[in-house]
């Protein structure tokens, strides 16, 4: 940081949507930050987009509105745009640039951050296989979150996708270690009422005190959704790589944050790809979604949850689509659940965590974990077949066993999957809770699980 | 007579005794029964209730440190607030002798080459008008503003058809640096690194 401040350009060539192009401009730099200055003396923020001809097409994150071409100026300011990062950052709510939102100042900074990040060196990547209890007993059991992994929920419109959220941030920890936990969760586009309840859940429940908030509202300009994530990421991997903290990220929803995408990429006239979104939408995706992970030699770690909302629950949609590709699994919610009013709503069948296996069985979580589990799938997926079944040929028609497979289903959904808001479980609770489901099954049927295991843990009825 | 009354009697008797007994060890039996399921729900209360105490523990430790920290946070830049001010007083007061002479020299010098002209119109503020225009020899295209600016010292420079201007004030200047400023400020508080 320098007291050389930068020029003001007052010749502004046209405002187009969420850009501003600037004439006559010498020397400004690609993804410079920006301050436009208003006739009557406000100040906004942007970025430098393009450069080139002795233009610069600048993108305001705050917006346009009520920006007219004569009165406004851009200054270009010499720097990227950074965050400035501290200790102090913990228990402090941002906006979706990254200036405070609770009434308290800027946090003094310890360091000031370039908010792209630094990619990744691949060969300094650690294998994440640590795992985290979220303290939700679907996910702990069956789809296991690993220290440094990105797994993203799949949602649709209504489903209850933030309060799982919200809940994943109160309860996650890591267990087995002393090591700082921390989560940076990072509201993007979200309704008034739904940032004021992840406020206040983790407020009342005092995890604000481990946590950073940035909250985007849907009020606010779009275009600040370009940066919400970036900004939390930041801070994220401030608090991993250079205090040495396990940070959990939880981004919701990025559905919003590739729409904004789209908005500029429409303003600049780009041709456009499936959907409308622009053909960089994978590249784009991928440089947040790749700043999870762990570095060798270095103590913390990112893991990051981002929660998108899938238009019309639609898994092939570009968004949850190109999703796929670069994170490791998926958690889905499924609407059927939903409208029976399970809490919860995952469909494990349709969810997976690709890293699972590294991150459970003895000396992390217990040495049956995997089994059971596979165990619990296998049934549950042969549950839905048998109820799909005695849609048809009714109850009457199904054999014993069919009827045993019927009962494990509901067992599964009442009392594994479905669970409190406001409850955290064990892992122990969670593979006891396992055990119970299959112990519902005749020990023939039990055939992914090891003979000792079974003498050790089932339960008979 | 008697004796088939008496072995009624004995009977009735013998059958209300056995069905006492077998009432008796039906109750044991169910109170054994529930012996362990009790447990389990003592137990299960107990774990319940102390995972309860720790959820509350977390609250109010965790809201109660958040607000301490949030009261240093606020005083720290109350004091913060008065070191900039009484620095701001202070500078803005400073001697107008040859040091700043140089200073504005050259303010004037980084502002013109930033700038890549020297058609340019230069404000300043009444005490340093004095100083800036006696700077300006060097600069036969340049000319000084008659409007005089608000701020603690240094100059803002506009190129003549308006399309420029770099504001290198003393104002601007410790703005950019407010940052860096609040930290070492902060650090002499003992707050920070």
């Amino acid at each position: 940081m320098t007291a050389e401040g930068g020029v003001q350009y007052s010749k502004i060539a046209e405002i187009k949507g969420p850009l501003v192009v600037v004439d006559d401009v010498e020397n400004a730099a690609f993804d410079e930050l920006v301050e436009i200055e208003t006739k009557e003396g406000e100040r906004r923020l942007g970025k430098v987009l393009e450069v080139g001809n002795g233009k610069a097409i600048v993108q305001v994150f705050e917006g346009t509105t009520g920006l007219s071409i004569s009165g406004t100026s851009a200054k270009f300011v010499g720097k990227l745009m950074e965050m400035p990062v501290s200790k102090e950052v913990l228990g402090r709510v941002f906006d979706g640039l990254g200036r405070p939102k609770d009434g308290l100042p800027d946090p003094i900074a310890d360091k000031f951050i370039d908010i792209n990040g630094e990619p990744m060196n691949p060969e300094q990547r650690e294998y994440p296989k640590d795992f985290i209890q979220t303290g939700v007993s679907v996910i702990d059991g069956m789809i296991t979150l690993v220290r440094g992994q990105k797994l993203p929920i799949f949602s649709g419109s209504g489903m209850s996708h933030n309060i799982l959220a919200a809940q994943i941030a109160r309860q996650a920890s890591v267990v087995g270690t002393k090591d700082d936990f921390a989560v940076v969760f990072a509201a993007i586009g979200v309704q008034y009422s739904e940032a004021e309840y992840f406020r206040r859940s983790l407020e009342e429940s005092g995890a604000l005190k481990r946590s950073v908030l940035f909250l985007n509202t849907a009020d606010d300009p779009a275009i600040e959704r370009i940066i919400t994530p970036r900004v939390a990421l930041t801070v994220a991997e401030y608090l991993a790589f250079d205090l040495g903290m396990h940070v959990l990220v939880i981004l919701t929803d990025m559905t919003n944050y590739a729409e904004a995408l789209r908005e500029i990429s429409a303003a600049r006239e780009e041709v456009p790809g499936r959907k409308g979104y622009p053909g960089y939408l994978y590249t784009d995706l991928s440089t947040i979604y790749e700043r999870a992970g762990k570095l060798n030699g270095r103590k913390g770690s990112v893991t990051q949850v981002p929660i998108l909302s899938m238009p019309s629950d639609d898994i092939t949609h570009p968004i949850p689509d190109l999703t796929g590709y670069i994170t490791e699994g998926q958690v889905v919610l499924g609407r059927d659940l939903f409208r029976q009013g399970v809490y919860p709503p995952i469909n494990i069948l349709m969810s997976l965590s690709r890293l699972m296996k590294d991150g459970i069985g003895e000396g992390s979580t217990r040495v049956d974990h995997g089994e059971v589990s596979n165990q619990v799938y296998d049934a549950y997926s042969r549950a839905q077949e048998v109820r799909a079944l005695a849609g048809i040929v009714g109850k009457a028609g199904l054999t014993e066993i069919d009827l045993k497979y019927m009962d494990v289903g509901d067992i599964f959904e009442k009392e594994f999957l479905s669970q409190a808001t406001d409850e955290n479980r064990t892992i122990e609770e969670t593979l006891t809770l396992l055990w119970k489901i299959v112990s519902k099954l005749p020990k023939n049927e039990i055939t992914k699980i090891k003979d000792k295991y079974i003498d050790q843990y089932y339960q008979e009825n | 007579m008697t004796k088939s009354i008496d072995k009624i009697l004995e009977k009735t008797e013998k059958g209300i005794l056995l069905d006492l007994e077998n009432s008796f060890s039906n109750t044991k039996h169910t109170l054994d029964d529930s012996t362990p399921k009790l447990e389990q729900e003592y137990d299960k209360i107990i774990s319940d209730s102390k995972k309860e105490a720790v959820k509350i523990e977390k609250q109010i430790i965790g809201s109660s440190d958040l607000e301490a920290r949030n009261s240093q946070l606020l005083l720290l830049e109350k004091s913060i607030d008065q070191v900039f001010t009484t620095a701001l007083d202070k500078i803005s007061n400073v001697e107008r002798n040859a040091d700043y002479a140089n200073l504005i020299k050259n303010l004037l010098d980084e502002s013109t080459k930033i700038l890549g002209t020297t058609k340019v119109i230069i404000s300043t503020n009444s005490k340093d008008k004095d100083l800036v225009q006696s700077a300006l020899s060097k600069y036969p295209d340049a000319e000084l503003s008659s409007e005089p600016i608000t701020c603690i010292g240094g100059i803002v420079v506009k190129s003549k058809d308006g399309a420029m201007k770099f504001d290198n004030t003393l104002d601007a200047r410790i703005q950019r640096l407010k940052p860096l400023i609040r930290k070492e400020i902060a650090t002499k508080f003992g707050v920070g690194n």
